[in-house]
């Protein structure tokens, strides 16, 4: 019976790590589709929102997924309604903290995160644990309106034409 | 304007009736904020969603669900009005964003959204509860905002249009006697 019970162990010791490998996604396909905030008028803060789909080949795709934008991880929400795109994450912070670049989204799934908690947590650097796959996010950056209002630049006009011609005014009758 | 609702409503527990030991209960706390400054019809309005778990263990299965955006009243841009997390850790929070666009101007009421979670291993009974609501809101129409806040260069152009004959045609006539005196040689 002990022996019937180590032999169970030791087949569940064989067969259990690729059970877990076999979760993983193998070989990701995404299509992501994302919005970034370009007007300070529609929002006080910048928000990114990925959406993406994912298929996975000869893996599940219903995986729990963690994604790590500049060394924030947040948890990536599900929505089997929406058939496109049924995947979202969304970052939001400060316009400051978020300036106009290109912003690389990882994505984990649970051991990866695992293994990226564990580095963060012992000071090592994140970009040895591997990610699953990764989206790049494209912010344009934040339109704040017209650096120089209208009003100032038809003053100043006016004001050019004036001088211009009170100075040729000048000239005349001084001559 | 800008809406910024007063912070955090729900506290899901309350539900159940009792206040009893919470200690490995999950217990969230839900927001729901516009981020805009202005909301305008036929412009991106942000909502942001967060939810925070205050309580002593994992709220599971977490489901938020906003029905305030009907299809006749917005248009849906990016994110889902509907997310599920997973689970959500104690001393945690997650956020979530939608984006829309008011299809037309007035006075909107924006309600709170609908979260839902089982607590561990009692999965069977979810616990119901509301964010905050952000409230009424007015909708500017679109021709209104930009008649406000559009740099008006097109105005401009034809304001200076406008005065161009009156200072243009003495410019004319000075410039056609000036260069027709200064053409003549001068006679000593």
């Amino acid at each position: 019976m002990n022996c019937a019970g180590k032999t169970i162990f030791s087949f569940l010791m064989l067969v259990a790590p690729s059970v877990v490998f076999g979760d993983s996604c193998a070989s990701p396909q995404v299509k992501p589709s994302i919005y970034t905030t370009t007007e300070a008028s529609s929002s006080t803060d910048t928000v990114f929102i990925v959406q993406f789909s994912l298929t996975c080949k000869g893996g599940p795709s219903d995986l729990t997924l963690y994604a790590d934008v500049n060394g924030k991880t947040v948890a990536v929400t599900r929505n089997d309604d929406n058939v496109k795109f049924p995947f979202q994450v969304s970052f939001s912070d400060e316009n400051k903290n978020l300036p106009s670049g290109t912003y690389e989204v990882k994505f984990y799934d649970e051991d990866g995160f695992a293994n990226l908690r564990k580095a963060q947590r012992s000071g090592e650097s994140s970009s040895s644990v591997k990610s699953l796959f990764s989206i790049e996010v494209n912010h344009p950056g934040v339109w704040k309106g017209p650096f120089v209002s209208s009003e100032l630049v038809a003053t100043l006009v006016a004001l050019l034409v004036f001088f211009s011609a009170y100075t040729a005014r000048n000239s005349l009758q001084s001559s | 304007m800008k809406i910024i609702s007063v912070l955090l409503v729900l506290v899901a527990s309350c539900l159940s009736g009792y206040m009893a030991d919470d200690e490995g209960e999950p217990r969230l706390l839900a927001s729901k904020n516009i981020l805009n400054q202005y909301l305008v019809e036929n412009k991106d309005l942000t909502v942001e969603y967060k939810i925070f778990n205050i309580g002593g263990s994992a709220a599971q299965n977490v489901r938020l669900e906003d029905a305030g955006f009907p299809e006749a009243d917005f248009q849906l841009v990016a994110g889902n009005v509907q997310a599920t997390w997973e689970r959500i850790a104690p001393n945690t929070n997650v956020s979530h964003s939608v984006i829309v666009r008011p299809v037309s101007s007035g006075y909107y009421n924006f309600t709170a959204a609908e979260i839902s979670y089982s607590a561990g291993a009692d999965a069977k009974k979810r616990q119901v509860g509301y964010t905050s609501s952000p409230g009424e809101g007015g909708i500017v129409n679109f021709k209104e905002f930009n008649r406000r806040f559009s740099p008006h260069v097109v105005d401009w152009c034809v304001f200076a249009i406008m005065t161009l004959p009156s200072l243009g045609i003495p410019f004319l006539l000075w410039w056609s006697s000036k260069s027709k005196y200064d053409s003549k040689p001068k006679r000593s």
